[in-house]
């Protein structure tokens, strides 16, 4: 290709409405809601309630390149978030250093185990970079192992759903036993610092929030840009018809391993934000439920469009929010039945609705007109 | 005599007790335009589905390439890496994307790397674009070219596929029912392109539409299947004379006319 | 000492030929008017083996002071126990020991007596020691089998010679089988700790013999003797029936998690079933089919408190009560007989309108059956929680499956055996219903093909609903059973879920077949993962990270078992992608 290249006109040019809702959001959760918080506008605790839901978006995008886009259900995501908070937990359990309840060197539930120097696994964890390091690897080199076995053998609809789902489940099991040197079923908790920032410092919870916003827009922006390459054509094309793409000759398998180690890399850092914000992560994040839970965000918000999820994870928490507060009981039988009704009745989400509402505006203006 | 480009040795492919293709010999030679024909159950789609790596034989051997030291083994192989040899295949019911619009289905379907990091990268240079123009004009698509392929006539899906199929310039084509739900006018020019890809090409056509049958195996030969094995070989009017055919295919009279 | 044992004996061929002269109460209250001690605890011993029932509550009594001499009509002491409440001057109506009957006064009326006044039987520590030997010999004999066999391997293992010759009169007059077994290891065990060389060598060989299991620890202490006192053959006959000894232990072993894993494919068996027929037949995964199970388990529970003395429910700020029929006795325990319909029909009834008002819409789109499945499930198992309490019910279960049966040292529950043949009658039913009725043969056909079923006339839609009330009455039946050996609470059916979900992925859909070897095979890898989970993750040990990984995970048999079995599903799927039996298609998708 020696001539000027173009770059895929194939893809529909991006629409404008997304590029100003990029730039839109961007601006908003980089500059406006933290300089709110500073000026004392919102208080500390709704900025770090949204920070919350930052985290969640990144989970539900996670769980939307898959399915939305590639036609995956993937019960796993939420194993994958919650790798990505252990791995960054690690990381904060050794910054409190001897300030736990025991004054120990090593954390509170080593020292209740019997333990009294550090397992040789957690060693490396007191430095910053291979924590992060591990949020990506752990993840990743889990779903690329599964993934692999999986797309090898052909597994797809509802049978990786459901092996996802076991996936999930094993984690869950492993990381609920005491042995795992994990801290059992009360998880990590009682952060103190990270990178050395006093995490009850607002400051350093509006620093942590940018950085969330800011890896969520990349996200964005990253996934715009696949849509827009051949990559973004052909994982279509599994989606809308697997076996046709093979005998277009493209190794489906190999195209989705990678969509898959993306996107669990992708739900990791989601949960590696997550836990300085909320401050306390464990196993019972794990479960396949937390998972369907996020595909209900996506559903809500709109399968297959990048704002949809976004939308669905801030919407659905922010109803979360209310509800177990205002009537506990029910919070589980409204998200239930919020579900069953947009499977049912809205499959496009919240972010069809305009397109839905528009033809049913357009009659009820156009209907008086023959009066006047 | 040349060897052929495809070898097709007794291979046997049963299904739960059903032998699909039995004992089945078949040679394709370099640029030969190939018409086979067969009743319904003959074994035509199980056929191309061993040919093309979606199901694997019992037995029997499949071999592609002129040159018996250099030629791969089929029967190994799965679907990718047969597509990725140049055997390209257009299935009886039209498989196109649909939620792709025609010029994403030809994009798609270009020749080229087909590796998940070359295509994150990939820009079309003017020599790629230029070939899918060329290709939408041959498919008579040039003024659908943004319409999603879901939204095409029938016919108009097959001449896509057809297309597909050709940017993918495989050396053997394989195709399955072209004329399906065409009108006779685009019957017919289906034939004639089909005709001009002989040559350059190898050709394999299922066709259960005789007047198509007999249009396209004018200089070619055409093999009737049946209950899984090759029943005879040759000239569309010998082949038509044979009694044997007569009395398994034509004399069922359901597909002797349209 | 020569004395008890010839009494003893004496006593054992009286009871032998039936001739006894004594009932075990006379003997007692000879035994304790009995003056000079020897002859007392002569008399004592005689008792041990005696099949009279009141005579070990008494010994107790004598023990703790309260057996009294009160004086008898003719002047002699008589020996009694106070019974029954204490009347104001805190007198009880005395009972003779030697007959049970009252002690009358001269006009024949009952008396009663205070303690107070009375002196009571003496005893002493020889005495209390003879008592206590007589006690655990008397179970030897008892008409309960299992108090038998526990009794006499109890004397087995606290290798008492003193209670040798008792075992020895036991073992010539019993019958049953199993005691004999059992009478002649404890023999034997005893035997092993006799100072005489010749002795404990023929009682190595005898538990040779008898692959005795009990025996372990002592053929190894007996061993360490031997080979102290430098004694080879003694030491190499050990060996051997150490050697025998361990066979049989890892026969019986396997043969035990053999059955349990027996009885949990079973147990996985009933719980997919149901599921195997939603998702086989009609490719619906049903996410709620654990709810399902949890609502044929509280249609138990319900059902059993109607029987008893009814309930009150406030299902969601309401109150309900039930009126309960007050049952008594086997009525009572028939509450089960009548909740297995009941079960079945209230979760198909269930499965009915899931069917009709939601998965209908979804039947082209799996993956969207399976999200709306989980919304209802989520509404399912709030609404069994607001209506039942969040706390776990309790369900009783009949008395007999709490039992036990020991197959050549092999221990089946009868639970378990419960759960093989319950699992057992379902998977014919199905396969009846199936095979024999025309239901079955309806839905076979919509599953080969809708299409040209709908063409036939067949309305599919009707199928599809009683092939989804089919399979959620199913699981309706599996909660009714689980509520048998578990609590049952608003998530029972989650915790089974997703192993129901493994045994129908690794047993194909469309085929009962499938889903029964998967099941069964599932349950016999997650038992032989488990019970040989260190040997397994020890043979990994070299492998960096990994190894040390299942070392650690192998602390925990049960998840080691499940993550094993969810790592062998994956990689069998690899083998057969698409499980046991695949029901092949040829279209493209």
């Amino acid at each position: 290709m020696t001539k000027p290249s173009s770059p895929m006109p194939a893809a529909p040019a991006p629409p404008s409405d997304t590029v100003a809702g990029i730039v839109f959001f961007g601006a908003f959760a980089l500059l406006v809601m933290p300089m709110l918080d500073a000026f004392g506008t919102i208080d500390h605790f709704t900025l770090n309630l949204w920070g919350k839901y930052l985290c969640y978006a990144l989970l539900a995008l996670s769980v939307d390149m898959l399915w939305g886009g590639t036609g995956l259900l993937s019960l796993g995501q939420a194993l994958f978030f919650t790798l990505g908070g252990y791995m960054h937990g690690m990381y904060l359990m050794r910054m409190i250093g001897d300030q736990g309840q025991y004054h120990k060197p090593i954390p509170d539930f080593l020292v209740f185990l019997g333990w009294t120097d550090l397992p040789s696994f957690w060693r490396p964890f007191e430095h910053f970079s291979f924590a992060m390091l591990m949020v990506f690897l752990l993840p990743g080199a889990l779903a690329f192992v599964f993934g692999w076995l999986a797309f090898r053998s052909r597994i797809k609809g509802v049978y990786f759903s459901i092996l996802t789902q076991a996936l999930t489940y094993a984690g869950a099991l492993i990381f609920f036993r005491n042995n795992t040197l994990m801290g059992g079923n009360n998880g990590f908790t009682d952060f103190k610092s990270e990178l050395g920032f006093p995490l009850a410092d607002p400051a350093t919870q509006r620093g942590l929030f940018v950085v969330t916003a800011a890896v969520l827009l990349l996200t964005v922006i990253g996934l715009h840009w696949l849509r827009g390459t051949k990559f973004g054509l052909v994982q279509r094309a599994i989606r809308d018809g697997e076996n046709r793409t093979l005998f277009s000759g493209y190794a489906t398998p190999t195209f989705k391993l990678f969509l898959f180690v993306a996107a669990a890399m992708i739900a990791a850092i989601g949960g590696a934000l997550y836990v300085p914000q909320v401050g306390i992560i464990n196993p019972s994040d794990m479960t396949p439920d937390k998972s369907l839970e996020a595909i209900v965000w996506v559903a809500v918000g709109g399968r297959g469009t990048l704002a949809g999820p976004i939308l669905g994870a801030v919407a659905v928490n922010l109803l979360k929010s209310y509800a177990t507060r205002a009537f506990p009981d029910l919070w589980l039988i409204l998200l239930g039945g919020l579900f069953l009704l947009v499977v049912l009745f809205l499959p496009g989400g919240l972010i069809s609705l305009p397109d839905k509402l528009r033809p049913l505006w357009a009659k009820l203006r156009r209907s008086p007109a023959p009066t006047a | 005599m040349a060897h052929p480009l495809l070898t097709v040795e007794d291979v046997t492919k049963t299904y739960d007790g059903f032998k699909a293709i039995t004992k089945l010999n078949f040679y394709l030679f370099e640029g030969e335009l190939r018409t086979v024909i067969g009743p319904n159950g003959a074994g035509k789609s199980t056929f191309f589905d061993l040919l093309t790596g979606r199901a694997h034989p019992d037995s029997g051997k499949i071999e592609y390439g002129t040159d018996p030291a250099d030629s791969h083994d089929l029967t190994k192989m799965d679907e990718v890496a047969i597509n990725r040899l140049g055997i390209g295949r257009k299935f009886q019911a039209p498989s196109v994307y649909v939620d792709h619009t025609v010029y994403e289905n030809l994009v798609l379907s270009l020749r080229g790397s087909r590796g998940v990091f070359a295509s994150l990268f990939l820009r079309l240079g003017s020599t790629e674009t230029d070939r899918i123009d060329e290709l939408l004009k041959l498919i008579r698509l040039d003024a659908k070219r943004d319409w999603k392929a879901g939204l095409l006539a029938h016919g108009e899906k097959q001449w896509l596929e057809i297309g597909m199929l050709l940017a993918q310039e495989p050396r053997v084509l394989l195709i399955d029912e072209p004329a399906a739900g065409m009108t006779d006018e685009e019957t017919h020019r289906t034939g004639e392109l089909l005709l001009s890809l002989a040559g350059k090409h190898s050709l394999v056509v299922v066709e259960h539409d005789m007047a198509f049958v007999r249009q396209i195996a004018q200089n070619g030969k055409v093999t009737v299947l049946h209950q899984g094995s090759v029943l005879c070989e040759g000239k569309f009017d010998d082949v038509q004379a044979d009694p044997r055919v007569r009395e398994v295919y034509l004399g069922r009279g359901k597909h002797g006319n349209r | 000492m020569k004395a008890f044992f010839r009494t003893i004996l004496l006593f054992a061929c009286f009871s032998a030929l039936g001739l006894r002269a004594e009932t075990g109460r006379e003997a007692l209250a000879k035994a304790i008017l009995e003056p000079s001690d020897a002859e007392k605890r002569a008399r004592l011993m005689a008792l041990a083996g005696t099949r009279d029932e009141a005579v070990i509550p008494l010994l107790e009594l004598w023990k703790k002071d309260a057996l009294f001499l009160a004086p008898g009509l003719d002047g002699k002491p008589v020996p009694v126990e106070l019974v029954g409440p204490a009347d104001a001057d805190g007198k009880r109506a005395a009972q003779r020991v030697d007959s049970g009957r009252p002690l009358l006064d001269a006009s024949g009326r009952p008396l009663s007596l205070s303690p107070k006044g009375l002196k009571s039987a003496e005893h002493n520590g020889a005495l209390r020691r003879a008592m206590r030997t007589v006690s655990d010999l008397a179970d030897l004999s008892s008409p309960d089998a299992s108090k038998k066999l526990r009794a006499i391997a109890a004397v087995g293992q606290a290798q008492d010679a003193e209670k040798l010759p008792a075992l020895l009169n036991r073992l010539e007059v019993e019958q049953d089988a199993a005691a004999v077994k059992a009478l002649r290891e404890a023999v034997a065990l005893i035997r092993l700790g006799s100072p005489d060389r010749a002795v404990r060598l023929a009682a190595v060989r005898e538990l040779d013999a008898l692959q005795s299991l009990a025996s372990t620890d002592f053929l190894a202490k007996a061993r360490v003797k031997a080979e102290q006192e430098k004694d080879p053959g003694l030491v190499a006959a050990v060996r051997s029936a150490e050697l025998s000894v361990g066979r049989h232990r890892s026969v019986v072993d396997g043969a035990g998690t053999l059955f349990r894993s027996l009885s949990l494919g079973s147990i996985l068996l009933i719980v997919a079933l149901g599921l195997a027929i939603t998702f086989g037949q009609m490719g619906v995964i049903n996410m709620a089919h654990g709810e399902m199970i949890a609502i044929g388990a509280y249609t138990t529970y319900v059902v059993q408190n109607l029987f008893a003395s009814g309930l009150a429910l406030s299902p969601f700020g309401f109150s309900l009560s039930l009126p309960g029929l007050h049952a008594t006795g086997a009525a009572k325990d028939a509450y089960f007989l009548v909740a297995l319909p009941m079960s079945f029909f209230v979760a198909a009834g269930a499965g009915l309108l899931l069917e009709r008002t939601v998965i209908r819409f979804l039947y082209r789109r799996p993956l969207e059956s399976l999200l709306a499945t989980w919304g209802v499930s989520l509404l399912l198992q709030q609404g069994l929680r607001l209506t039942f309490g969040a706390n776990n019910v309790q369900v009783g279960s009949p008395a007999f499956l709490s039992g036990n049966w020991l197959v050549a040292d092999v221990l089946l529950g009868w639970n378990r055996v419960f759960v093989i043949a319950f699992a057992a009658c379902i998977v014919l039913g199905v396969w009846l219903a199936l095979t024999r009725t025309s239901l079955g043969l309806l839905i076979r056909c919509v599953t080969q093909n809708r299409a040209m079923a709908a063409c036939m006339g067949v309305r599919t839609g009707r199928v599809n609903m009683l092939t989804f009330a089919l399979g959620s009455g199913l699981a309706g039946l599996a909660g009714a059973f689980l509520s048998q050996i578990g609590n049952v609470g608003p998530s029972l059916g989650q915790s089974y879920i997703v192993d129901s979900f493994m045994v129908v992925v690794a047993g194909g859909v469309g085929n009962l077949v499938g889903t029964v070897i998967s099941a069964l095979g599932i349950g016999t890898f997650d038992q032989f993962t488990q019970q040989y989970a260190p040997a397994f993750a020890n043979a990994f040990a070299g492998v960096p990270v990994v190894g040390g990984f299942l070392q650690n995970l192998a602390q925990d048999s049960a998840v080691f078992g499940k993550i094993l079995v969810l790592c062998g599903i994956i990689l069998f799927l690899q083998w057969r992608p698409s499980g046991l039996f695949a029901a092949r298609s040829r279209s493209l998708d």
